[in-house]
Parts: C-alpha cells; sequence; structure tokens
C-alpha cells in the first residue's frame, strides 16, 4: 500500500505492477543474476533453481485459486500430474514440439480443474478441501488403473527430451533457460490476471461471496475460474517438470506434494504474488536442507533408513504450516509490508 | 447367493468399522466445529500405543486396553492444547489448514519414532471366524461391528439429549455466541479430541487386530472421510447407516465388478459416492442443514 499522500492520479497509474524506479532497478538486477545464474554458480545450485522455478509456476497458480480466490485446493498436485501426463504422453506418442505439448498440458490440467472448481459453485470452506482431496484420489486410481498402454499405470511414462529447431535442451543449464522463460511469462501474466478485473472478482468473492454477488459478479463462474486459472499452472508447471525429470510417475503426485504447495503460499503469505515466489524459495531450501542433511543423520540411526527424508520433510513442514497458521497466519509477506512501513514513518507509531 | 449374502455381511461390518473411524471425525466436528483431516493418523498413533503397551510393554490385554485409551486421550488431549486452543473463533480456512499441517506432522512423527518396519499387532478379537451355515463372518469386524452400534447409540444420547452434550453442540454451532452463552468453548474442544482420540483407537484395535502395523495403515482415515460426510458431519447415529451402505457397495463392486473390468474400482468407490453426496446434497443424510450456498 502507498504511503498517505501518495495516491495514483490515472487509471493507468494505479494499475501499474512497477511503481518506483528503484523496483525497476531491482526487478531487472534480479532477471540478469537469474539469466547469468548458470555461469556464476555450480550445477547442483542451477538443479535446485530448476526445482525452484517448477514450483514458483505451480505455487502462483495456487496462491490465485486460494491466495486471491480463497478456494481451498489441495489437488493441486494432481493438477500438476495432469499436465505431467499430457505432455508426456502427447510427446511420447505423436512427438509434437514441447512450445505446443505445455500449453496443451496446461489446457487439459485447466479442463480437469473446471469440473472440480464447479463443485465449487454449490460449496465452500473445508467440504471443499474435501472435493479437491477426492480428485487426487480419483487422478491416481485412474492412472493405476486405465490401461497401461494409455498412462503406463504404475510403470510411468519416460519422455523424449525438449527439442527446437534441432536443438535439444538436454542438461541442467539448457533447461534452465527453457524453465527460465515459461516461469517468467507464467508469473508476468499472474502479475497481469490478478490486477485484471478478473482478479479483482477474485479478490471479492474471497473477501464476501454475498456481497460480491451483489455487486453484480458471477459468484459461481469465478470461483471456476479460479480453479482453472490454478489448474492450469500446475499443468504447465507438471509439463516442465516432465521434461525436466524426463518420466512421470504416479507417486511423483500424492496429497503430499498439494500439501508441500500449500505450505508454500501459507509461508510466503496468502494473496501475494510475491509471497508465493518466497515461499517456494524458503520451502524449497528446507526440503533441499533436510535431502541433504538427513542420509548424514540416517547413518547414525540406521534403523530408518530413507525413509527419514520424507519423515523429515513432513514433520518441518508439518509444524511449519501449524506455526504459521497459529503465530503468523498471513505469511511473511505481510510481515515485510509491516516492517516497511514502520520504517518509512518512523519515528511515529502510524 | 451363499457368497453374494456373505459379501454383503462382510462389507456391511467393513463399514461399521469405516464409520467408527468416521464417528472419530463427527465427535471433533460435533463439539468443536474443527474437521479434523489428521484423523487417520489417530488411527496409527492409537495404534502403536497398543502395539507398546501388549508387546513391547508385555502387559496383558486387560491392563494394556485401558492404558492405551487413557494414552490415547492424553495425545488428543496434547494436540488440542497445542495447536487448536490457539485457533478458537479463527476462520475455516486456518482450522482446515492447521489440521493438514497435523495430517503430515504426525505422519512424519509416527515414521520418525517407530521407522517403516511392519510389526505384528496383538490379537485382540479371536482369530477364528464366525462359521454360520457356509458363511464366514471374520470375528474382529463382527465384535467390532457390535462396539461401534453401541458406541454410537452412547454418543447419540449423549450430545442429543444430555446437558453437557448439548452444551458442545452449541460450540459446534458458533464459538463466539457458545463462549458468550457462558459455555467453556476450550473445555468441549479438549473434550472432543480426547474422545476422537479414543474412538481412533478403539477403530486401531478392530482394525488391525492379528494383523501387521506400519504406518501405511493410516489410509483407513480417508477411507472414511466419504462415511462422515454421507451421514452427514453432524449426525452420530446416521454413520452406522452410512457406513453400512457405503461397506456393501464397496463390497459388491470389489467383488463382481472388479473382476469384469480388471481394476480395483473398489477402493475408489467410497470417494464417488463422496463426490456425488457432496453435490446432490451437501449436507449428507442427516446433517444440519447449515451448508452456505452461493
Amino acid at each position: 500500500m502507498d504511503p498517505s499522500g501518495i495516491f495514483p492520479t490515472s487509471y493507468r497509474s494505479d494499475r501499474r505492477i512497477i511503481r518506483t524506479r528503484w523496483q525497476v532497478l531491482a526487478l531487472v538486477l534480479f532477471m540478469a543474476l537469474l539469466l547469468l545464474a548458470p555461469y556464476l554458480v555450480s550445477g547442483r545450485i542451477i538443479a535446485i533453481l530448476n526445482m525452484m522455478m517448477i514450483s514458483a509456476v505451480i505455487a502462483v497458480g495456487l496462491q490465485i485459486c486460494t491466495g486471491y480466490a480463497g478456494q481451498i485446493n489441495l489437488g493441486q498436485a494432481a493438477f500438476m500430474g495432469v499436465g505431467a501426463y499430457t505432455a508426456s504422453i502427447l510427446a511420447s506418442k505423436t512427438g509434437l514440439t514441447f512450445l505446443l505439448t505445455i500449453p496443451l498440458a496446461g489446457l487439459s490440467a485447466a479442463l480437469f480443474g473446471f469440473l472440480f472448481g464447479l463443485t465449487a459453485a454449490r460449496i465452500k470452506g473445508f467440504y471443499l478441501a474435501l472435493t479437491t482431496i477426492a480428485a487426487q484420489f480419483l487422478f491416481h486410481f485412474a492412472v493405476l488403473n486405465l490401461p497401461s498402454t494409455w498412462m503406463g499405470g504404475s510403470n510411468g511414462i519416460t519422455v523424449p527430451p525438449a527439442e527446437l529447431f534441432g536443438l535439444r535442451f538436454v542438461g541442467e543449464t539448457a533447461q534452465f533457460y527453457m524453465n527460465f522463460a515459461v516461469t517468467a511469462i507464467m508469473v508476468a501474466g499472474a502479475f497481469g490476471i490478478v490486477r485484471s478485473r478478473f482478479g479483482r472478482a477474485f479478490v471479492a468473492v474471497r473477501d464476501d461471496d454475498v456481497a460480491a454477488g451483489i455487486m453484480g459478479i458471477n459468484v459461481a463462474a469465478t470461483k471456476a475460474n479460479a480453479f482453472l486459472i490454478g489448474a492450469f499452472y500446475a499443468g504447465v508447471g507438471g509439463a516442465l517438470w516432465a521434461y525436466l525429470i524426463r518420466f512421470v510417475g504416479v507417486d511423483q503426485f500424492t496429497l503430499f506434494h498439494s500439501i508441500f504447495f500449500v505450505a508454500m503460499i501459507i509461508v510466503g503469505g496468502m494473496g501475494s504474488i510475491v509471497g508465493a515466489l518466497v515461499g517456494v524459495f524458503i520451502i524449497r531450501i528446507i526440503q533441499e536442507i533436510i535431502a541433504t542433511v538427513g542420509p548424514n543423520i540416517a547413518d547414525s540411526v540406521s534403523f530408518l533408513g530413507g525413509d527419514i527424508v520424507f519423515a523429515g520433510m513432513n514433520v518441518v513442514l508439518g509444524g511449519v504450516i501449524a506455526l504459521f497458521m497459529i503465530l503468523e497466519p498471513k505469511g511473511l509477506m505481510h510481515r515485510w509490508n509491516i516492517m516497511k512501513s514502520s520504517y518509512r514513518i518512523w519515528p511515529f507509531p502510524y | 447367493m451363499v457368497y453374494f449374502i456373505n459379501d454383503i455381511i462382510t462389507g456391511a461390518l467393513i463399514g461399521l468399522l469405516y464409520s467408527l473411524v468416521a464417528m472419530g471425525f463427527v465427535v471433533i466436528y460435533r463439539a468443536s466445529k474443527v474437521f479434523n483431516f489428521a484423523q487417520g493418523e489417530l488411527v496409527i498413533i492409537g495404534g502403536f500405543i497398543v502395539w507398546f503397551t501388549t508387546m513391547q510393554a508385555g502387559l496383558s490385554l486387560w491392563l494394556s486396553i485401558p492404558i492405551s485409551l487413557v494414552l490415547a486421550g492424553l495425545v488428543g488431549y496434547a494436540i488440542e492444547r497445542i495447536f487448536l486452543t490457539k485457533l478458537i473463533g479463527e476462520s475455516v480456512f486456518s482450522m482446515v489448514m492447521v489440521t493438514v499441517g497435523l495430517l503430515i506432522l504426525l505422519r512424519g512423527l509416527v515414521l520418525l519414532v517407530f521407522g517403516p518396519a511392519v510389526r505384528p499387532f496383538p490379537i485382540i478379537f479371536p482369530l477364528k471366524p464366525l462359521f454360520l451355515g457356509d458363511m464366514l463372518i471374520p470375528m474382529n469386524l463382527l465384535m467390532g461391528g457390535i462396539i461401534t452400534i453401541v458406541a454410537a447409540v452412547g454418543l447419540s444420547w449423549f450430545f442429543n439429549r444430555t446437558r453437557s452434550g448439548l452444551r458442545m453442540t452449541a460450540v459446534a454451532e458458533d464459538h463466539v455466541v457458545a463462549s458468550s452463552m457462558g459455555i467453556s468453548v476450550k473445555g468441549s474442544i479438549a473434550f472432543a479430541w480426547v474422545l476422537g482420540a479414543i474412538l481412533s483407537t478403539i477403530g486401531a484395535m478392530i482394525f488391525l487386530s492379528g494383523k501387521s502395523l506400519t504406518f501405511l495403515a493410516s489410509d483407513i482415515g480417508f477411507a472414511a472421510l466419504p462415511v462422515a460426510l454421507f451421514a452427514g458431519l453432524e449426525s452420530i447415529g446416521g454413520l452406522i447407516l452410512a457406513g453400512i451402505i457405503i461397506g456393501i457397495a464397496q463390497s459388491l463392486t470389489t467383488n463382481y465388478l472388479d473382476p469384469l473390468i480388471g481394476g480395483s474400482l473398489g477402493s475408489v468407490v467410497p470417494y464417488i459416492i463422496m463426490l456425488a453426496i457432496l453435490l446432490i446434497r451437501p449436507t449428507g443424510l442427516f446433517g444440519w442443514r447449515t451448508i452456505e450456498r452461493v
């Protein structure tokens, strides 16, 4: 929020995403750093950055659906899985280029999400969370029980590498640029969506759906749209995931992964795109630390074996979710904004 | 024909087991307006407590079962004190998310403390099935069904007829209104979690009796979810009917439809029923008609 006394004088300036010169500078520096990252840091970090960017696409989608439109979604990993499977089936069977498979993956996930979003037109609150959990289970069931020539069953599908004009996107660095391009487009799109009339409708429905309906917003359609957009992002992220890992299996898209994405937006802050990115960064770092430290601990406490990483991840992330809900329900971005404004108006309390 | 009837009876009894686990959901919801996604984790913690008191500490069943129930109640109380007391009056979203956080937190803790090893579970109910003519009925499910029905009738009476039960019902309606009427919201929620944990432990005993115990058994929590919704989240008596219907539907699908299509449709039938319920009649069979529609 702007400080008092500073207010936009035109609609255009009100809608601006980048408001000050410092923000331009920060954005340019950030993008330049990211673009140069492959020359600056080692391959391990690039691999982590790849995961972060893919998670960012998915978490931003969840942020639009849950953070902006207020629709609880515990099936984001299933939507991601639909996208990943669509992309890998299209790529491995028809040989379509990734320029087509990624949007198509997004669309098929969006369709799947829209179907479950339609239920949001009738129910809300945790009842809605239940239907998204049902989406999660139905996705698993469909993959495992449909004929294995369709979706690979429990064997999964191997994905051919992404290719453009004879250029193959293999290896972490090449994929880094592919992920970077898609993530940049998707995040920029998210900023556009949330400041458009759709985004404002989402916020209105989240804050009070009865009031939103009285103001002329089609509440049911808005809720379904929120799921559609959120699932589209998840589908695109899933397609990127498929090209990165080059293999999709149903175990990569469980309820636990959905909860991890929810943890990201809770930590970052609900209702903020930047918050989603911050949350992705923090949660991925935590996961990386556990994945690195876990095996060392496992050596000394041998009876746990390889499960310690999964167990540790669950304990830490479950604890993080519960702690944030109790202590800082609005997330880190909210805290950051409070700090910013108290710095600005210092030494006055408000 | 005998097999058909046998399938129906077994299905109904499994359904009653789901009802018992679902009763944990309903009791917690009925007294605190919190929907506990971590119910399956409570079942598995109950299972490990029973395992610990019998197999590890070597107590006899008559001693270990009451001790396990008390311990389970303490665990429920601790969870409530640590996580939920602070959220009284908060939004539905916070409550849902905290129990979702609990779901993965408890799952991880169980894994860290007990590890992924498969453990034998004590035989609490006789292993020998009951033979009725050509039919064969597992003893643990039969006894479990009886326990479920007794528990349902008792709790239903408690929540609908007694003074303290009705107080808790008021808490489920609205935290703020209830506390301004002089009802202790904290006490009600604490009681609900203790009761929920105890019911889950009884469920674990019936479910696991004589089988093996791993952390994967918590999946029964999600299997019981559709039963709770089908009955309507506020109805304890309705759970019996809902459990029987879903159990029979699942058993018949598993035994007759799955061989035809060559898949495990049986495991997903409850969710299909749940989706249909949510779309057609979100309050379930006997729930209060308070769901806000837009």
